[in-house]
């Protein structure tokens, strides 16, 4: 008797779950799994985005013609460059900056404040601000001419290869290295000071307490920031966009998502660009798939 | 009695909303941004509405930059405007897929084709003619010519009524007497192009040297390499890798003229461009120190070529209703019928005779110019595909300006991409 009873309250609640929950789902469905099931099924046919014929099955054809296409292929080697050039630096950065906010009693919210603002800004509004500070009479040069003991060398922030692929991971930095700081913020501050106060009477320096205690502690969100971090670098799109619509050349910049965006609207081949969009989420979905693999090796528990 | 009464009452109330709404035209206008184009065709939708008031029409304005990846959303969505206007390249697919519907004459107050193509100029409705049909009426016809501001001329010791470039080669050498620079960075520069706009301005000079972007047959990409290098060549030699002139990366040209801050001397524009600078820089406008010149033409030229001239026509969808499409046509018949307004408001130009034959028309200032170069120039080059081509071509240019890529290199990839999306049958 006492067992139904505690059966049909655990139903219950179970049912109150559901409610809670089926909106969100129904949301997520409708605005996530739909686009995703639907952008796979259409990467199989070739329909042009403004023509009214019905779709042409092609099989795998749209993902043997990117395999064999070296525009995709340099799209490819754009957005590893970025991600990698921007998450390392985000990662290590984000984690520092974390450690010194922490390490610091006054003006502490105004330090989160200022390094967090950026990420309330658009990305557009973001990639004009630093569009005016890259034009070749802008403060980019001015600032490294006065640095560097130069007068009047362009850098050439948005014509070079090699800076303009940095001044790109510059805006992307700058945008977003007060999110992430914020993310260590409250990992930091979620470990138990009974840990570091033990640490700190057992005679450990600064630097001991943060490679032994904080830091294999903070495991987990690491991981987390680094997994983000990346997820977030592949999905870059609006600085390059902006960028080469300013006159920057397409080539350095020609991330898979700008490529994806020049296949479907500009070329109107919604087909490949939709097989170009699977191809992107199967690398962020083996990537969120590692993140949770490894996170649930990497657990921490405060006894 | 009383309760057949009120049943009657609202069974006939519904009966007469049903006629009211099915009467009821609600159409929607997309179109670009300009303030002053807004003021007046605000104005000629009331005036139409007084005249049909069983119309609606509502007009939306789009960042003009974003109102091509707009309508083209819309359309695939099943979601698009019953009437709107892009650039004439972009709007070509739209005609090729059917979705936009023919001109209805009717509606527009012609009587057939042949009456509404004589009441322009010859050629104007050639760019949305297919299959006999007319596609689209023209809300502006545009080319653009050279703007120069003759105070920073003078400031250079050049005479701006003997020393303007008529030669690109002449345009290097003028440009490097006006262009002052800090060490490598220009603070003014002589000339500079409009970009992103190859096919406008960059594809006209690769004609002027026999070359083209297609063969006849449309089958084969860039004909004749000896003219697509001496063009890429001539870009390599005016941007940072070459004489240092100008580049893509600084601040359009266009935009800086007309402030006269002593950082551009030439930039390429429209007729349209007076009607900005009136409103930007009055003072400047009204001073008499800045002039119109045509087109330069490369010494070595094998024909006259001008910059090629676009249009923006304004279009119906063919996917609204017949009655729907009536009244688009009917009201944007209205609105072009005040080619003046257009003009002195807007500075745009409506290539009907009846504004074109108009004494006044000439005497504006540089419309000669304006309409010379017209003449030597042809409408935009139209492919299915234009929009990607502009897109490589604008590809193969930084390459050679900004990355310094060897110009047959440059036109070796060029030629591969444009072969690629011919051959393609996607």
């Amino acid at each position: 008797m006492r067992r139904k009873r505690g059966f049909s309250m655990e139903r219950k609640k179970a049912l109150w779950g559901w409610i809670f929950v089926i909106p969100s789902l129904l949301f997520f469905s409708a605005f996530s799994f739909y686009p995703i099931i639907n952008a796979f099924y259409e990467s199989f046919f070739n329909r042009n985005l403004l023509s009214l014929r019905p779709p042409r099955f092609v099989g795998w054809s749209n993902y043997t013609y990117l395999f064999n296409s070296r525009d995709f292929w340099l799209s490819v080697q754009n957005t590893a460059i970025f991600t990698v050039g921007t998450f390392i630096p985000l990662v290590v950065f984000s984690l520092i900056l974390a450690v010194f906010i922490m390490s610091i009693s006054r003006f502490r919210r105004f330090f989160q404040l200022a390094f967090y603002a950026p990420a309330v800004l658009s990305s557009v509004v973001a990639a004009l601000i630093w569009l005016l500070i890259f034009d070749p009479r802008g403060l980019a040069n001015q600032g490294m001419n006065a640095l560097l003991g130069t007068t009047g060398v362009n850098y050439n922030w948005l014509s070079d290869t090699f800076m303009l692929r940095l001044s790109t991971i510059v805006v992307y930095f700058w945008k977003y290295i007060g999110y992430f700081t914020v993310l260590f913020v409250s990992g930091i501050g979620a470990i138990p000071h009974t840990l570091t106060e033990a640490a700190l009477i057992d005679g450990a320096n600064r630097w001991q307490l943060f490679w032994r205690i904080t830091f294999p502690l903070l495991k987990p969100t690491t991981l987390l920031v680094s997994v983000m971090t990346m997820i977030q670098c592949l999905k870059t799109f609006s600085t390059q966009y902006l960028f080469t619509s300013a006159g920057a050349p397409t080539r350095p910049l020609n991330v898979i998502t700008l490529s994806i965006y020049n296949t479907a609207i500009k070329d109107y081949r919604i087909g490949r660009a939709t097989a170009m969009s699977i191809l992107l989420f199967l690398v962020m979905f083996a990537f969120t798939w590692l993140q949770l693999r490894v996170s649930r090796t990497e657990e921490v528990t405060f006894m | 009695m009383k309760r057949t009464f009120v049943l009657l009452l609202i069974a006939l109330s519904l009966i007469f909303s049903s006629i009211v709404s099915a009467q009821t035209i609600e159409l929607t206008y997309w179109t670009h941004t300009d303030d002053n184009r807004s003021e007046i065709e605000n104005r000629y939708i009331e005036e139409f509405q007084k005249l049909y008031p069983n119309v609606t029409i509502k007009r939306v304005v789009n960042e003009a930059a974003k109102m091509g990846d707009l309508v083209l959303t819309a359309f695939s969505a099943q979601n698009a405007p019953d009437l709107f206007n892009l650039p004439i390249e972009q709007e070509y697919g739209y005609m090729i897929h059917g979705r936009v519907a023919p001109v209805n004459y009717e509606a527009a107050g012609y009587a057939n084709a042949e009456e509404l193509v004589a009441n322009y100029l010859p050629g104007t409705f050639d760019p949305v003619t297919m299959d006999g049909e007319i596609y689209g009426l023209p809300l502006e016809l545009t080319n653009w010519a050279i703007y120069i501001n003759d105070r920073v001329f003078r400031d250079a010791g050049l005479d701006p009524d003997v020393d303007y470039p008529k030669t690109w080669e002449e345009m290097i050498e003028v440009s490097e007497k006006l262009v002052i620079r800090e060490g490598d960075i220009i603070v003014r520069r002589g000339f500079d192009f409009r970009y992103p706009y190859y096919l406008v301005a960059m594809l006209p000079m690769v004609e002027q040297l026999g070359g083209a972007l297609l063969s006849e047959d449309g089958r084969t990409a860039i004909v004749n390499d000896d003219a697509w290098l001496q063009v890429l060549n001539w870009f390599q030699e005016f941007g940072p890798h070459g004489r240092n002139l100008g580049s893509p990366t600084y601040t359009s040209a266009r935009k800086i003229w007309d402030y006269d801050n002593d950082d551009m001397a030439m930039c390429l524009s429209g007729f349209y461009q007076q009607g900005r600078l009136r409103i930007d820089n009055p003072e400047f406008f009204e001073s008499g120190e800045w002039r119109v010149i045509p087109f330069p033409v490369f010494k070595n030229a094998v024909q006259d070529v001008a910059c090629a001239y676009y249009g923006h026509y304004l279009m119906v969808n063919a996917q609204a209703s017949q009655e729907k499409q009536y009244w688009a046509w009917k009201f944007i018949s209205y609105m072009l019928d005040h080619p003046w307004e257009y003009l002195e408001t807007v500075n745009i130009i409506q290539p009907r005779n009846d504004l074109l034959e108009d004494p006044r028309f000439m005497e504006l200032p540089y419309m000669d110019v304006f309409m010379n170069d017209m003449e030597r120039g042809h409408i935009v080059f139209l492919h299915e595909n234009g929009y990607q081509f502009e897109r490589f071509i604008k590809e193969a240019v930084e390459s050679v300006m900004l990355e310094n890529m060897d110009t047959r290199e440059a036109l070796d990839i060029l030629r591969e991409k444009i072969q690629e999306v011919l051959d393609d049958e996607y």
